[in-house]
């Protein structure tokens, strides 16, 4: 019931009958506003009975009102759940296995996925070496919130739906039929069981159907060897672990030979255990990555490549197959004994596209009886057919095909002769391409048929006998697409959707006993392996001689390569892998020809630093055969063989690309009848081109201690001392290392978590997977080709490389020059065919950080557990940490790089902003950032062992770097527990610290890298 | 009865000095002397106790470094410790060296302007005060002196003739 | 006589000048008009000035990025001109407390200009650790306020906040110094003005000052006292400023001599830009009598000394470098690395402006000529400028890390600030030089009997 409170207004109230209570009762104010008089005209304005008071509150009011209208704040759409989802607890994310297969990476991943935003790709530890994911399966992510996307079907650059696109497909694919014109299915190598099925089904429903496989990098010559020596075409499996001595010619097994994927089981050998480590030997034209990490490596031309492929298979099988001599003969003749010793330890491996190679390496492995080299568990991620493709396109030009169907290729862009296919392509009577954006192919078709991103999609693989994969969609559709196998279904006249059939497959032929929601939820499958091949004995005599008059050398060769980052330009849009800094050119946002010193000069060619030490370089014009490349930039590449030149496919995309993208060339061009070795003739071009290059200084300046390197048989037999030595200060006239030494008594940080990251040279490959697994995990901005170039890069992990050069302090002593300006100037050139030696730094999280101390505000302090924290919205941006920091790794936000037209990138639009993880702040202009060491995963780790009451398990205390880096390399942990990996880490014999001597106390070491040196 | 005071002009600073000696032997007694320029020996002459300013100065001083000192160990070691690049902020003992550039700045500061502000007090200036100096040129190149005599004016101004005075009035 | 002085001393005060004169001279400019020179020179300095508001507003509107720095150079021009600029400013204090303490008489025909040169010079410096801030607009956090965002205070280990107090005291002391000795002589304009908005003005410039006994008594022992305390002051400023790169572990930066090292160079810049002003004040306002050759030629002695001095640090600094045989100090701003390297032109420009130019000064024929005085005055600025670039962009451009080494290049934005700084300095002084008394007439008076060229003949005339 109402309450019948009385509450007093008024002394007055207490009479009875007051006119006061009365009047208060009847009026809210005690006098009459006299608005009206007041907003009268002029005259009886001026003799209006408006007193001050009044005049004061309507201006008061106004003003008010005004100023309240005024300060309208932006608006936020948020829209809250009306309905909670299951299992989406807002903060907290959760992880889908899933699998990558565009056709060019192939990977098993788990997709971490916040309030339904898929926001980062991590490897899926269950799966192996298929678990690992490169730079460019973890910018894959950013590839989905795409703003260059397509938004729905099209037909003829028109927008349609659905319905009338199937309706007039199903129309002509039906005529087609009728008069059985031929339709071909144009896909790249999908190695999904599924998919295949559905495309044969697709074949017998319209009868006259060829399905042809297509890669833009492809190895069709070692799938054809594979086929005719054990009658399956796939490629061969390398178990690296085993290996004692790999011998590689022009194979880039760390890159995109045969698919790679290779890191981590290569790297398994590369440690010295009791006193064994393999032994990598590179012969090859450009430096590749491999070429960097292998212990000896002999830069020689394309065509050289193929003469010492037959002197090795002579040299190990006694044969004298004709040949010609090479620079790598002395090697090759040591490699061979070596080989034998080594025996089934030992295995070759061949980068040549040429069947007859690819024979002859397969035999010799064959000869080796080598356990490294299993071909009967073959990989499938490579089934692309030259000769298909290439008949392809002749029998289009010749009016022989009715219908192409497309997917997940780009033909109209990776064909050399592109052109003659877009012509044939836009006559033929019905042409859809199935594409994500409006690509070469798409731009060329009648329809395209806009297709998901594959963290949308449903799929499955079989990257290998007995190995499938699971794909599943992690957010729902963001646009009006379509899968590519529902298209067909539909078009089939099927009434089963893609999913009911991917699982009617698996639980019929692959799942046997295991059941789906099991499969699922491991992305991976370990199924039974089929296949039983056997090598049928063959003659390899006519291989080897057709191998050698097949090859013709010439003054220069061209070797197209692929880089780490762009691949063949799938992702070319992705401004992670734009900015990623190529792992030994160090140079981002461009391909470019790489040339030897001695060739450079040959043609006056240069490289040159202007005054604000960005690099700048020649121009060429390229000719092979009848098709050019014009001012194509120039980089001189220690290492790169002289009379061979390297140019990086993938690059020079138009279409449906943002213009920031657009960088480069497209040497696919100049992949004359798809093989990626050419003769070449080069002549200089007018003008100089801009590099983005982050590292302009090449060579260690005799400063050794900073990538402390050792031999084999060093490492072994001399004391620690001698290899890695740590510097000593005197404390109390005795020598102690400089750990021990310190100014002031210590913080006690034995109490709670310490948190250290240890890096193994040895087993660091420089393939960057760190750099974008943190570009992504820490909302670090794009900074666009301009501020890369002036040294602004904004990486907060980067990965140092260091080429050895010619003068060292040692010869210098000798030559009499040491400490003279010419020691200096000489030190700074490489040598022609360099060590070459990789670092990842981050910020050291020193005890005693220079930073700290420095920062005015104290926005920059010690954590307890070890972490040098940044306070953003404390800092000031004086930049005097950044000065005083001895490894600099602090990065400045020079420009707002969010929400700001000049850096269109992205973080500029709300497609793009969707990949930004909510866990870190995006920063502000005018503040300092760096390197957290993932404190929001630590923190997050931390707190769910704390709400499970258990203490935290080593393996859960991950950075995006050490938790995506392929080889194990990085480990993060904490030395507290003694038990940790990493606490034991700090005690090995390889650990050091960087700049030790400087005495910063870092937290981040270091251990050397060991070389297996040994001759014979 | 009322005493007289009178103002003497001259224009050199030695004779104003023998001037201001002899009016002190006759016991004169000097009630103001306004000059140009700082006369030297002239205070002693006229017989005025030295300034102590200085000692203010030296209290600031140490009032400004006790600040400091306060200052330092309140925010840095009391109120807010942290682990800045390993210094030892437990212990001000320890962590003093970094705060001597301070506690010296401060001293200075407080020394200083307080001192100047005490000066500006007690000579009663600031802005807006009117001058007082009777006569404009003592401030160009002549000197006054203000000597009251509460009998015979005339020998007093006799006195001061005699001494060099280049005019002689009755201040009104 | 208590004016006595050696008469070998030679005069500070030229011609035969009364009291009154002193006063008529130093009132002239004041109360004359502005030459057409005046109005030129002040016009050219406007428009610098504006020019750099202009570059600072565009800084400060867009971003730190607008500057030529990097992620490994993140200090150059900035910082440079900040450390020059407080170098500048040291001459004036120096004169005025130093000479003072020695009982230099010929300081007072020149401190007073000094100090304004001083004051006006720490403008500028101050200027630059404001506006090379990312955040201008949150400077305020390195006052020691417990933070609006929680209870974080500044961090006094930081040799950037022991600059904030250093400046800001040396700035706020020079100026009461400066002031204090400026009362007489204002009040003297005030009694000399006719003009009654100068009087006016004048009135209240001179806080109401009238010359009493006490007050002069005090003025002394004030000025004495700020005297010994500027000292020290002025000294513990470019120390301190020297402890933003010797507490680092730059190479290059990382010196025990800078402090020594930088106060040398400081008093060093610091003359030779009183030079360069007074030379030309002496002739636009007619001083000639009392800034006199023995004045310039003291200040060139001054030169010598401690352009001395710092040619033997820059020796020490490149032997010591050499010595210790440690490869990261190969490149340092004094090294064979930075005389070879891609910066030997900022290198040598340093060594030929502050080690051989100078040494000419040895001559008495170079070091009393007002010719060569003032060209080589500037040539020490530019000197002193490339020392700080040298220390400053050298060294952080070959850090401990090869791969993080790279070079610099300033924008348009750099060049208009430095230029707006030296415009916005002459702004200053040129007003300063029309509207105040620019020597410290009630001290020359003091000295006019002892140091006046016709006292000094008179009592030579006496002795025979």
């Amino acid at each position: 019931m109402a309450s019948n409170k009385k509450y007093w207004r008024n002394v007055e109230e207490l009479k009875a009958d007051s006119s006061l209570v009365e009047r208060l009762s009847q009026k809210e104010f005690l006098e009459e506003i006299p608005t009206d008089t007041f907003l009268g005209d002029k005259d009886n304005l001026s003799s209006s009975s408006t007193t001050r008071r009044d005049f004061l509150k309507y201006v008061g009011f106004t003003t008010a009102v005004a100023s309240l209208a005024a300060c309208q704040g932006p608006v936020l759409k948020s829209i809250p759940y009306v309905v909670k989802p299951d299992n989406i607890i807002p903060g907290v994310a959760n992880f889908y296995a899933s699998t990558m297969a565009d056709g060019t990476d192939f990977a098993h991943i788990l997709v971490k996925v916040r309030e339904g935003r898929p926001i980062k790709i991590e490897p899926n530890k269950m799966a192996g070496n298929w678990g690992s994911t490169s730079a460019r399966v973890q910018a894959s992510i950013l590839s989905l919130y795409d703003n260059n996307r397509l938004r729905g079907p099209l037909a003829e650059t028109k927008e349609t739906d659905w319905s009338s696109l199937d309706k007039t497909l199903i129309e002509s694919l039906n005529t087609l039929k009728a008069n059985n014109e031929k339709i071909v299915v144009l896909t790249g190598t999908t190695a999904s069981p599924t998919s295949n099925k559905i495309i044969a089904n697709f074949a017998q429903t319209f009868g006259n159907v060829q399905h042809i496989v297509y890669d833009a990098l492809s190895e069709s010559a070692a799938l054809d060897a594979f086929f005719e020596m054990y009658g399956e075409r796939a490629l061969p499996n390398y178990k690296f672990e085993n290996a004692e001595l790999i011998v590689s010619i022009g194979a880039d097994f760390l890159g995109d030979w045969q698919g790679g994927q290779y890191a981590a089981s290569y790297t398994k050998g590369r440690v010295p255990v009791n006193g064994k480590m393999s032994k990598h030997i590179q012969i090859e034209s450009n430096l590749s990555l491999t070429g960097a990490n292998a212990d000896k490596r002999i830069p020689v031309k394309p065509s050289e490549q193929v003469f010492a492929l037959i002197n090795l298979y002579n040299a190990i099988t006694g044969s004298n197959f004709a040949s010609n001599p090479t620079p790598a003969d002395a090697t090759i003749k040591i490699a061979a004994n070596q080989l034998k010793k080594a025996g089934s330890k030992g295995v070759v491996l061949c980068g040549i596209q040429n069947k007859d190679a690819q024979i002859l390496t397969n035999a010799l492995n064959e000869a080796l009886l080598s356990e490294v080299y299993d071909f009967n568990s073959p990989r499938f991620i490579k089934a692309g057919n030259d000769e298909a493709i290439k008949n392809l396109v002749a029998e289009m030009t010749a009016g022989k095909v009715g219908a192409l169907l497309i997917y997940n290729t780009n033909p109209s862009f990776t064909l050399p002769n592109a052109s003659a296919f877009n012509e044939a392509l836009k006559k033929l009577k019905l042409s859809v391409c199935f594409s994500m954006t409006d690509d070469e192919t798409a731009q060329n078709s009648k329809y395209v048929a806009t297709i998901p991103h594959y963290l949308e999609s449903w799929g499955d693989t079989q990257f290998q006998a007995g190995n499938f994969g699971l794909m599943q969609p992690t957010i729902n559709p963001l646009f009006n697409t379509r899968q590519f196998e529902e298209s067909l279904l539909i078009w089939m006249g099927k009434n089963t959707t893609f999913y009911q059939a991917l699982r009617e497959n698996w639980t019929t032929s692959i799942l046997g006993t295991g059941t789906w929601n099991q499969a699922l939820h491991d992305g991976v499958f370990k199924g039974s392996n089929s296949l039983d091949l056997t090598y049928n004995m063959m003659e390899v005599a006519s291989s080897a001689a057709a191998l050698l008059n097949q090859t013709k050398s010439a003054d220069f060769e061209l070797n197209l390569y692929t880089k780490i980052s762009m691949g063949d330009g799938k992702q070319a849009n992705n401004p992670w892998l734009q900015e990623l800094p190529d792992p030994i050119t160090r140079t981002s946002w461009d391909n470019y020809i790489t040339i030897s010193a001695t060739d450079a000069k040959k043609l006056g060619l240069e490289n040159f630093n202007v005054s604000n030490g960005a690099l700048n370089g020649s121009k060429v014009n390229l000719k092979v055969g009848d098709a050019v490349l014009e001012n194509v930039p120039v980089y001189i590449q220690p290492g790169q063989a002289n009379g061979s030149i390297g140019l990086a496919l993938g690059y020079g995309r138009t279409a449906g690309m943002q213009t920031e993208m657009m960088t480069g060339v497209n040497a696919f061009a100049l992949m004359q009848d798809l093989n990626p070795v050419q003769t070449v003739s080069i002549e200089k071009a007018a003008g100089i081109h801009e590099f983005a290059c982050v590292q302009l200084q090449h060579t260690i300046m005799g400063r050794d201690e900073i990538i402390k390197e050792t031999t084999l048989d060093d490492f072994i037999n001399k004391p620690k001392k001698e290899w890695n030595e740590t510097p000593e200060f005197s404390l109390n006239h005795e020598e102690v290392s400089a750990e021990r030494v310190d100014l002031w008594e210590k913080f006690d940080d034995t109490v709670g978590h310490h948190f250290n990251l240890s890096i193994d040279l040895a087993t660091c490959t420089g393939c960057a997977a760190c750099v974008v697994a943190c570009h992504a995990e820490n909302n670090v901005p794009v900074v666009g080709k301009h501020e890369i170039r002036v040294s602004r890069d904004m990486h907060w992990l980067r990965i140092d490389r260091y080429y050895t050069s010619d003068m060292t302090n040692e010869k210098a002593k000798e030559a009499g020059i040491f400490g003279t300006g010419e020691m200096f100037n000489t030190m700074t050139i490489p040598s022609e065919n360099p060590q070459v030696a990789f670092q990842p730094v981050m910020c050291q999280h020193c005890n005693h950080a220079p930073c700290e101390t420095v920062c005015p505000v104290a926005a920059t302090s010690h954590g307890r557990q070890g972490q040098n924290h940044m306070a953003y919205n404390r800092c000031i941006g004086t930049r005097y940490c950044a000065n005083n920091c001895p490894y600099k790794v602090r990065r400045f936000n020079w420009f707002k790089y969010a929400n700001n037209n000049e850096f269109d990138f992205n973080m500029n639009n709300d497609l793009g902003k969707m990949v930004l993880n909510p866990d870190v702040v995006v920063r502000s202009r005018g503040v300092m950032e760096k390197c957290s060491m993932c404190l929001q995963k630590t923190q997050l780790s931390i707190l769910t062992a704390k709400s499970e009451g258990r203490p935290v398990k080593d393996e859960e205390f991950q950075t995006a770097c050490s938790s995506a880096c392929p080889t194990g390399s990085m480990v993060f942990g904490d030395i507290n527990d003694k038990q940790s990996e990493v606490a034991k880490l700090t005690e090995d014999v390889r650990a050091f610290h960087l700049l030790a001597e400087v005495g910063t106390k870092p937290n981040v070491m270091y251990h050397l890298k060991v070389r297996n040196t040994e001759e014979s | 009865m009322s005493s007289t005071t009178i103002q003497a002009i001259f224009d050199d600073d030695d004779v104003l000095l023998s001037a201001v000696k002899e009016l002190r032997t006759a016991n004169y007694h000097i009630e103001e002397v306004f000059t140009p320029f700082p006369v030297h020996g002239l205070e002693k002459a006229v017989g005025i106790e030295g300034t102590r300013i200085a000692i203010t100065s030296f209290i600031y001083g140490l009032i400004g470094l006790t600040f400091a000192i306060w200052l330092m160990d309140y925010t840095m070691i009391t109120d807010w410790p942290q682990n800045i690049g390993g210094k030892p902020s437990f212990s001000f003992a320890e962590n003093m060296p970094a705060f001597v550039p301070i506690m010296f700045e401060l001293t200075v500061f407080f020394a200083a302007h307080l001192m100047v502000i005490t000066f500006y007090m007690r000579s009663k200036l600031w802005p807006y005060k009117k001058a007082e100096n009777p006569d404009p040129r003592t401030t160009d190149d002549h000197f006054m002196i203000e000597v009251s005599t509460a009998n015979d004016v005339k020998s007093l101004e006799d006195l001061l003739k005699k001494s060099g005075a280049k005019e002689i009035k009755t201040k009104a | 006589m208590s004016h006595y002085e050696a008469p070998i001393r030679e005069p500070l005060i030229f011609g035969d000048k009364s009291y009154h004169d002193i006063s008529v001279d130093v009132a002239a400019p004041v109360e004359g008009k502005a030459n057409k020179l005046w109005w030129i020179a002040f016009s050219i300095a406007l428009t610098a000035f504006l020019l750099g508001i202009g570059a600072i507003c565009y800084t400060i509107g867009v971003g730190i990025g607008v500057w030529g720095l990097n992620n490994r150079i993140n200090w150059a021009w900035d910082i440079t001109n900040f450390v020059w600029w407080v170098g500048i400013g040291h001459a004036g204090t120096l004169i005025s407390a130093v000479l003072l303490l020695f009982r230099q008489k010929w300081r007072m025909g020149i401190n007073r200009s000094a100090e304004a040169m001083t004051i006006f010079a720490v403008f500028q410096a101050g200027l630059f650790p404001i506006i090379h801030m990312g955040r201008v607009w949150n400077a305020f956090y390195v006052l020691p306020l417990p933070n609006a965002l929680g209870s974080l205070w500044v961090n006094f280990n930081s040799p950037l906040l022991w600059d904030v107090f250093a400046i800001s005291t040396y700035l706020s002391v020079s100026l009461v110094f400066w002031y204090t000795g400026l009362l007489p002589d204002f009040a003297m304009l005030r009694d000399r003005a006719v003009k009654p908005f100068q009087k006016k003005i004048y009135g209240l410039l001179s806080f109401g000052w009238s010359g009493r006994l006490k007050d002069w008594q005090r003025f002394e022992e004030v000025s004495l006292v700020l005297a010994g305390l500027a000292t020290p002051l002025v000294l513990s400023v470019h120390t301190i400023v020297s402890m933003d790169f010797a507490t680092s572990i730059i190479p290059g930066w990382h010196s025990t001599i800078f402090p020594p090292y930088f106060v040398a160079g400081a008093i060093f810049s610091g003359f030779a830009m009183v030079q360069t002003l007074l030379i030309i004040m002496r002739k636009v306002s007619h001083l000639e009598a009392y800034i006199t050759k023995i004045h310039i030629e003291n200040m060139n002695k001054v030169i010598i000394v401690t352009g001395g001095i710092v040619s033997v640090a820059y020796m020490t600094e490149f032997f010591v470098g050499w010595y210790s045989g440690s490869s990261y100090e190969d490149y340092t701003y004094l090294s064979v690395g930075a005389a070879t390297g891609p910066y030997w032109w900022a290198f040598w420009s340093l060594i030929t402006c502050n080690f051989i130019f100078p040494l000419t000064l040895w001559f008495k024929k170079a070091r009393t000529s007002l010719i060569w005085s003032f060209i080589l005055s500037i040539i020490i600025n530019i000197g002193m400028w490339f020392e700080r670039f040298d220390i400053i962009v050298i060294d952080l451009s070959r850090g401990h890390l090869p791969s993080s080494w790279t070079m610099f290049s300033p924008t348009f934005v750099d060049v208009s600030i430095f230029i707006g700084t030296i415009g916005f300095f002459f702004v200053l002084f040129l007003l300063y030089a029309r509207t105040f008394p620019v020597i410290a007439q009630a001290e020359l008076k003091s000295i006019l009997k002892s140091s006046g060229e016709n006292y000094k003949n008179l009592r030579k005339e006496n002795h025979e």
